[in-house]
């Protein structure tokens, strides 16, 4: 079974939800995809035994066979090489890895050479969890590769909870596809309820069954749960607004490591969800 | 020889325009038979690397010597490869100011980068 | 004319920044409002808005099979690096990078790249003036391209009607979209919390910042979570020579104004007072 856990913007809770579903799981495997914010480590705190890098290649031209016709120039939609009046330039960082340059080379001038775009951390973390998380260099434009990577990392008969990138972004669309279902948190004020449709949206569009979970609940107003049992959603659970667990949270602790009076939330989550998938 | 200016409108009397890359398009000022021509900017709607792609723009059309606001570090190497000269026009405002300035000596060439790198920036 | 645009940022979302910018708004004089927040489209919420134009906005052109030409010959799918291509032949949009590859290798000529609108910029009018923003199909990448449209439209429409001030919801984070918010500005405002990624995610977007030249000033928001978050914060804000404008306790009735969807500094205005926030909206209205 895999659960995602998204949210629709930042700040709200997502990694929270997954890092402490995950700790209330037995057996199940973490796997942190917001490779452009991963935050899930500073939680989980793993002993990290494994690392991989993720490549992207870039084309190097042989300027032996180049005769400067700027076919592949003329080709790429990114402008990542640009043939000149006596060479080719190469901008590695906006190619896109298409293979395209190579494609329409008619002198075999085009090969490709690797260079590392992000790297993928394993280990285990507090409570035993398996815990793999991606995370993208500096300076690099999208982390869908490491995003592939990561979900190829987990086989299909573990139960793996995947904290994803935030907001409604083709990132977000790589880290859900094919999840067996997906956990919104959201906040219950009207920015909590605006930018959450975009999420549902997205979900409804990929056809993943979900569920809410309104997190700093008794904040706002009602207006989330109005929308919810409109659209005929289900409302996992209600975390209470704290100042406890704001400022565990603050500190990067897990609030149910710290006090065992918070895991009923998440057990009634996972409870909930392991009902509608099985 | 043909200058290349970056412009908001087309003709001589246009504004200059704030960027190279993405510029609206570029004036084209033959200094022999002193006329202007105005070229729309196909390279301002990449998703990416439009200053290199401008450079190449420029090139096809002829060009030795462009007058622009700044230039990026991909932009700088374009113009480098394409062997075109390139001059900041500094606080000119319209094209014809911008000519006027090159012509009297006044315009500074670009000779590093003007901007950091930052396409593609997201981690740092 | 030399137009006063000012941009809040923030290195991650929920940190509050769209709450600052709708509590400065009713205090600037004529101001064209620029949301360029597109994955968090918020302000509206609180200014109700009515919409007076909207036009589509074209992403990257996506490839598109005709199925009449289609032989199924796979050729497509083996050569697509972004696995766009499914098993019977069809593309998911959210995925095709555009590339076009596909287009140039099949051998029936079946594929074209077509333009696809991702999404819609607005035009729209508030209480407090105009507002540009934008809203992108669930699924498409947020392009700087999407926040430099946002922003050319809310520049001519400060020329147009001779406004001289934009403010601007910038987007989170520290990628392109975030560049495109601050090319040109005078003034950036960093919205920060003191949490265990706060310091953290002020270095990378204060880096980020100096590249280009504007004023910078730290807005710090719900200060009173964590000491320690705070403290390390303010080190490096005296480390580094910038100035911190605000500091901003948490309170509940800020929560309970954007619910109520009213603008927290007009419906709280002894704890603004009490913080120093027309001092802030001085500085930001200043144009020297």
């Amino acid at each position: 079974m895999k659960i995602a856990v998204l949210s629709g913007k930042g700040g709200t809770g997502k990694t929270t939800v997954a890092t402490n579903m995950a700790f209330n799981f037995k057996g199940a495997v973490l796997v942190d995809a917001d490779v452009e914010e991963p935050n899930s480590h500073i939680f989980i705190k793993p002993r990290v035994t494994g690392e991989k890098s993720v490549y992207k290649n870039f084309p190097l031209v042989d300027m032996d066979r180049c005769n400067l016709c700027g076919d592949c120039g003329r080709f790429c939609k990114y402008n990542a090489i640009l043939p000149a009046k006596n060479k080719v330039l190469v901008f590695k960082e906006i190619c896109h890895d298409c293979g395209g340059c190579e494609i329409v080379c008619k002198r075999n001038a085009i090969s490709y050479e690797k260079r590392e775009i992000g790297k993928i951390h394993s280990g285990k973390g507090l409570g035993d969890i398996e815990f793999i998380y991606g995370d993208l260099n500096v300076g690099e434009v999208s982390g869908v590769k490491i995003i592939s990577e990561l979900r190829e990392m987990v086989s299909d008969n573990e139960v793996v909870i995947i904290d994803s990138p935030p907001g409604p972004s083709c990132a977000t669309v790589e880290a859900v596809e094919g999840v067996d279902y997906a956990v919104v948190v959201s906040e219950p004020t009207p920015f909590g309820v605006s930018d959450m449709k975009m999420v549902v949206e997205m979900l409804e569009n990929m056809k993943i069954p979900f569920g809410v979970v309104v997190n700093k609940a008794g904040l706002g107003n009602d207006e989330i749960y109005d929308y919810c049992s409109g659209k005929n959603i289900e409302i996992l659970e209600n975390i209470p607004f704290s100042e406890e667990i704001a400022k565990l949270y603050a500190v990067g602790e897990m609030m149910c490591l710290e006090n065992s009076k918070y895991s009923h939330y998440f057990e009634n989550i996972i409870g909930k969800i392991s009902k509608t998938v099985k | 020889m043909i200058i290349g200016i970056c412009a908001k409108e087309t003709g001589l009397n246009s504004p200059v325009a704030d960027r190279f890359g993405r510029a609206e398009c570029y004036v084209l000022f033959d200094t022999e038979t002193k006329e202007a021509r105005t070229i729309e900017n196909t390279a301002k709607n990449s998703a990416s690397g439009a200053g290199g792609r401008a450079v190449r723009l420029l090139d096809e059309n002829g060009v030795s010597v462009t007058l622009a606001p700044e230039l990026g570090p991909k932009a700088m190497d374009a113009i480098k490869a394409f062997e075109i000269s390139a001059y900041s026009y500094g606080e000119s405002k319209t094209v014809k100011e911008a000519l006027e300035n090159y012509e009297a000596g006044k315009l500074e060439e670009f000779k590093t980068n003007s901007t950091e790198s930052h396409h593609g920036l997201r981690r740092v | 004319m030399d137009i006063n645009e000012i941009v809040v940022i923030s290195g991650k979302g929920g940190t509050g920044k769209t709450t600052l910018v709708a509590s400065l708004v009713p205090f600037l004089e004529n101001p064209v409002i620029a949301d360029c927040d597109v994955d968090a489209p918020d302000l509206n919420i609180l200014f109700g808005e009515t919409i007076r134009e909207s036009k589509d906005f074209v992403g990257l052109k996506r490839a598109v099979i005709n199925e009449d030409l289609c032989t199924k010959c796979g050729l497509c799918r083996q050569k697509c690096k972004f696995n766009a291509i499914s098993e019977d032949i069809k593309v998911s949009f959210s995925k095709c990078e555009g590339c076009s590859v596909c287009e140039y290798i099949c051998p029936t000529g079946a594929i074209k790249m077509k333009d696809c609108v991702v999404g819609q910029v607005f035009n729209s009018e508030t209480e407090y003036g105009p507002m540009v923003h934008a809203r992108l199909i669930p699924g498409e990448e947020t392009s700087g391209k999407l926040v430099s449209e946002v922003r050319k439209t809310a520049k001519a429409l400060a020329e147009k009607t001779g406004r001289e001030t934009i403010i601007i919801d910038g987007s989170p984070g520290i990628a392109c979209n975030v560049i495109a918010s601050i090319t040109g500005v005078k003034k950036t405002v960093i919205v920060i919390e003191p949490t265990f990624s706060g310091l953290h995610d002020l270095e990378k977007v204060h880096r980020l910042v100096q590249n280009f030249s504007v004023d910078i000033m730290i807005v710090i928001n719900k200060c009173d979570l964590s000491e320690d978050g705070l403290n390390a914060i303010e080190n490096y804000c005296k480390e580094q020579d910038l100035e911190i404008a605000l500091k901003i306790p948490f309170n509940k009735d800020i929560v309970k104004s954007v619910s109520e969807r009213k603008i927290p500094s007009l419906e709280n205005k002894e704890f603004f007072d009490g913080i120093g926030f027309a001092k802030f909206v001085e500085w930001i209205k200043k144009t020297d």
